[in-house]
């Protein structure tokens, strides 16, 4: 090879004025293409992928960011799985995913590759085992070392290159609100349940005031409506259980939760809790909740958090057992703490009407919803404003008098909306952290909340197309991002390093350290990791080691 | 022209209004369904597996073939059914109901304030050709009406509502307000504070088109003999201008008022969104972002719907204006 490229370049005669590689080499590294969304629409993902770039452009690779409108992003990703050479992406914090193990279990299992959430492709039996036996240990310790030996090993093969665990930044009216009442749930920050429950009125404003910039869904038990629903409808309806502020699932409508065994979980509901409707909450209400999403096809997005549950039975008249088709040790938060109580006497005639009907539970509105929660519904003007009034006769009724979202999508307006007194809470917030921090320091009523999201940003390596099924290639590809320049340049400082899928925020679970142990870690070990693996550099430009052709079309 | 040459015109106007309707509304269903992705990634996440996807796609009748949704959905729209939407889970019909006041009280409340002023500024400029305001009014006018939306909407947030306060930031009513129906609306004093900034941006972005408008076609009609034969007769220039010339100017002014009412009921996106008004333009760029098809078709066959009739009406007031136009357009 080598002798075919210098008497090509006698001829050409360049011999003598480029510099040819000692190694042999096989044909360049095609022109690598890097899918975002636009600058427009993620601004720090977007300058992110610019100096991402621009960092592998320095190993030698051609590469190109190609900005891609939402729909057809996601398009490309998810269902055109082997065209993408590498693409930004992201995944956002949920209270569910205190527990790491719905991200554990889906991201990189060999079996998600053809349709699940593993879209780059990363087969790896030895992860197989490490998720597998990690979901079925009910023993924490022991879960805990099998969650730092996955994380090391997807430390070792780089699968993804990952950015910045994003902080979450709010902020308040604090000549409104007592600040020592406002919560900070882990990985979640201050906008979160324990918040809306726990925050106190310092004078006459007893409403939350809070902006959306996004429309919220239709609002009923059986609809997972988006992130900004879901804070409303995390506090109209109960759960069985909760995810408390340091992360754990703790009980909530129910009184004790108890697993004898790895397939039995047996839930005392709590006594003396009411529907909005007046009637008591019953056993047979909570089996009905925990029965209904598995029914059919009624409720499709709730379907897979009911898909272990074998049985679901009354024991008494305060009692009730599940039996799991198999182990799970997240069950408690992935399911108990997300499926909500929904009254038997008003859904059980819904889904029977749904029967042999293409409608699901999920486009079913409720004139008045008849909920449990602490807050209750009493207006839900979807593009303008939903508001809930609080639940007095609740066991954990809010110190706040309403919980107002108002619908505005231009975040300076909500800005100005915050100054003014219009809202009292900015939870919504995706612009400049910087911008926010000066508004503060100018205005002395508003303080602002910054906590680290459990979320995370990362590049995505399409596995599936050379050069990126090599590990050695995705090690060096990973060690040359900056993650320190990305989180204060990219993030203005509202974000950290991060090499996990496990964030920092989930303290018992994160490999402590993990994100300053990227193979490499800088562009020139990035170079080395290269080398050592046959890769070569021609003239600045990255060759595949020796003997191997670009057989992968470029993504057009 | 004879009362059943108009009836033809009506019949003929109608069918063309009835054709333009439907060719939009096919028009509108394909390009949904051909452009890139479907709704269903707007659901994307760890526990999204097959399985949901193909009952979400059942549940919004995308499993079946093309032609079929076609019927279905034609059938549904003869019956009056929009679909539900496939993002909000709510029917097309309700979110439709919601907005469609607020855009129409927006539009309607901007588009008069800005044909009267434009109207009586335009003529009072006609009058006044010549003279030193010609140069300052003009070139304001044109800036105005070059002014993109945004912009305009921005500066007076920052300048009244951010710096000042005397008006909200956004919304229709106040946080938690009770004022649900449209009359309970119309009739409290909060709604107009939160109609102003909205309504100032539109009247200020509108008004340079009637003013100009006015102002070209009175210069034209103040040459006409009648005119002359008014200023011959002595009249005063006052009553020249407003009862003679005026008037008769006011023709081309009446229809882009009326195209202007149709092209705003969906051209409101820009103002809707910067002052978070809940009106059709919102909802419309919410169902294209999000691929949610019924709500995107039913938007547009709205905004379709009411562009059409107006069109309509403008076509039929100026026969009806003008008899030498319908006469000239039958033959």
């Amino acid at each position: 090879m080598k002798r075919h490229v210098v008497a090509a370049m006698a001829v050409a005669g360049l011999v003598t004025s480029l510099p040819v590689s000692a190694q042999p080499a096989g044909d360049p590294v095609r022109t690598l293409v890097l899918l975002a969304q636009p600058q427009a629409a993620l601004p720090q993902e977007y300058q992110a992928a610019e100096l991402i770039a621009a960092a592998w452009r320095q190993l030698g690779l051609q590469v190109q960011i190609r900005p891609l409108p939402s729909q057809q992003f996601n398009q490309i990703v998810w269902y055109e799985r082997q065209r993408w050479d590498t693409t930004t992406w992201q995944m956002v914090g949920r209270p569910e995913r205190s527990d790491p193990d719905e991200l554990t279990y889906n991201l990189f299992l060999s079996a998600n590759i053809a349709n699940g959430y593993n879209f780059v492709g990363y087969n790896n039996p030895e992860y197989d085992r490490l998720a597998s036996a990690q979901r079925e240990e009910l023993d924490v310790a022991k879960r805990k070392q099998l969650m730092i030996q996955a994380q090391e090993l997807v430390n070792r093969d780089q699968p993804y290159g990952f950015m910045v665990h994003p902080k979450n930044v709010v902020a308040f009216n604090k000549n409104v609100w007592d600040e020592k009442s406002i919560v900070d749930q882990a990985g979640i920050g201050a906008r979160n349940t324990w918040t809306w429950l726990s925050i106190a009125p310092l004078g006459a404003q007893r409403d939350i005031i809070l902006n959306s910039v996004s429309t919220p869904t239709n609002l009923n038990p059986f609809n997972i409506s988006g992130a900004q629903g879901s804070w409303a409808a995390e506090i109209t309806w109960d759960r069985l259980m909760r995810i408390g502020t340091d992360g754990l699932p703790q009980p909530w409508s129910a009184e004790a939760v108890t697993r004898p065994d790895p397939l039995t979980v047996d839930v005392k509901l709590r006594a003396g809790m009411k529907w909005s409707d007046g009637r008591p909450i019953t056993i047979e209400d909570a089996v009905f909740s925990l029965v209904a999403p598995g029914i059919g096809d009624k409720s499709p997005m709730y379907k897979p958090f009911v898909a272990n549950i074998a049985n679901v039975q009354a024991t008494g008249t305060d009692t009730l057992r599940i039996t799991l088709k198999k182990p799970d040790a997240a069950f408690l938060v992935s399911s108990l703490a997300k499926l909500n109580l929904a009254p038997k006497h008003v859904w059980e005639p819904i889904f029977q009407s749904l029967q042999g009907k293409p409608e699901t539970a999920e486009s079913v509105m409720e004139t008045t919803p008849v909920s449990s929660g602490p807050f209750r519904m009493v207006k839900a003007k979807l593009n303008e404003e939903i508001v809930l009034e609080a639940n007095r006769d609740h066991w954990a009724a809010p110190k706040a008098a309403r919980w107002i979202m108002r619908i505005q999508p231009n975040t300076e307006a909500a800005l100005g909306a915050l100054r003014s007194g219009e809202i009292n809470f900015l939870a919504d917030y995706n612009g400049d952290p910087q911008i926010l921090r000066d508004i503060a320091k100018a205005d002395p009523k508003i303080k602002i909340a910054e906590a680290l999201d459990m979320g995370f940003k990362f590049i995505a390596y399409n596995h599936r197309r050379q050069p990126f099924n090599s590990t050695p290639f995705r090690q060096a590809l990973s060690a040359s991002i900056d993650r320190e320049l990305l989180a204060e340049d990219a993030w203005g400082g509202a974000a950290v390093p991060s090499n996990s899928w496990v964030s920092p925020a989930l303290t018992f679970w994160h490999d402590q350290g993990i994100e300053k142990r990227v193979p490499g870690g800088n562009v020139e070990a990035a170079k080395k990791i290269l080398k050592d693996a046959g890769f070569v550099l021609v003239n600045g430009r990255l060759h595949y080691p020796a003997g191997v052709k670009e057989t992968t079309a470029p993504f057009q | 022209m004879s009362r059943s040459g108009f009836l033809r015109l009506v019949a003929e106007r109608l069918g063309f209004l009835v054709l333009t309707v439907w060719i939009t509304t096919t028009v509108t269903f394909l390009l949904f369904r051909l452009m890139p992705g479907d709704p269903t990634l707007a659901y994307l996440s760890p526990t999204f597996n097959e399985e949901t996807r193909t009952a979400l796609l059942r549940s919004f009748g995308l499993d079946k073939p093309l032609w079929e949704q076609y019927l279905i959905y034609m059938g549904n729209l003869l019956q009056g059914d929009l679909g539900t939407s496939f993002l909000q889970r709510v029917p097309v019909s309700q979110l439709l109901a919601d907005a469609l006041p607020n855009t129409i009280i927006l539009t309607l409340v901007a588009l008069s304030i800005a044909y009267a002023f434009g109207i009586v500024a335009g003529a009072f400029l006609a009058f006044q050709r010549g003279r030193g305001i010609e140069g300052f009014a003009i070139p304001a006018a044109l800036a105005t009406r070059s002014a993109p939306e945004f912009w305009l909407g921005m500066l007076l947030l920052a300048g009244l509502a951010f710096q000042l306060g005397w008006f909200p930031t956004g919304g229709a009513v106040p946080p938690g307000s009770n004022l649900g129906g449209v009359v309970d609306r119309l009739t409290s004093p909060e709604f107009w504070r939160h109609l102003f900034l909205p309504a100032l941006t539109l009247v200020l972005y509108l008004q340079g088109l009637p003013l100009l408008l006015m102002r070209a076609t009175m210069l034209e009609v103040m040459n006409d003999e009648f005119i002359v034969m008014a200023r011959m007769k002595g009249l005063s220039r006052w009553s020249i201008v407003m009862r003679h010339a005026a008037r008769n100017a006011l023709l081309p002014v009446v229809t882009a008022f009326a195209l202007g009412l149709g092209a705003s009921v969906g051209g409101n996106v820009v103002v809707e969104t910067v002052f978070a008004w809940p009106g059709v333009g919102r909802v419309l760029v919410q169902a294209v972002q999000g691929a949610d098809y019924p709500v995107a078709q039913g938007a547009f066959i709205l905004i379709s719907v009411v562009l059409a009739t107006m069109n309509t009406v403008a076509d039929l007031l100026y026969a009806a204006l003008d008899p030498r136009v319908s006469v000239g357009a039958r033959r």
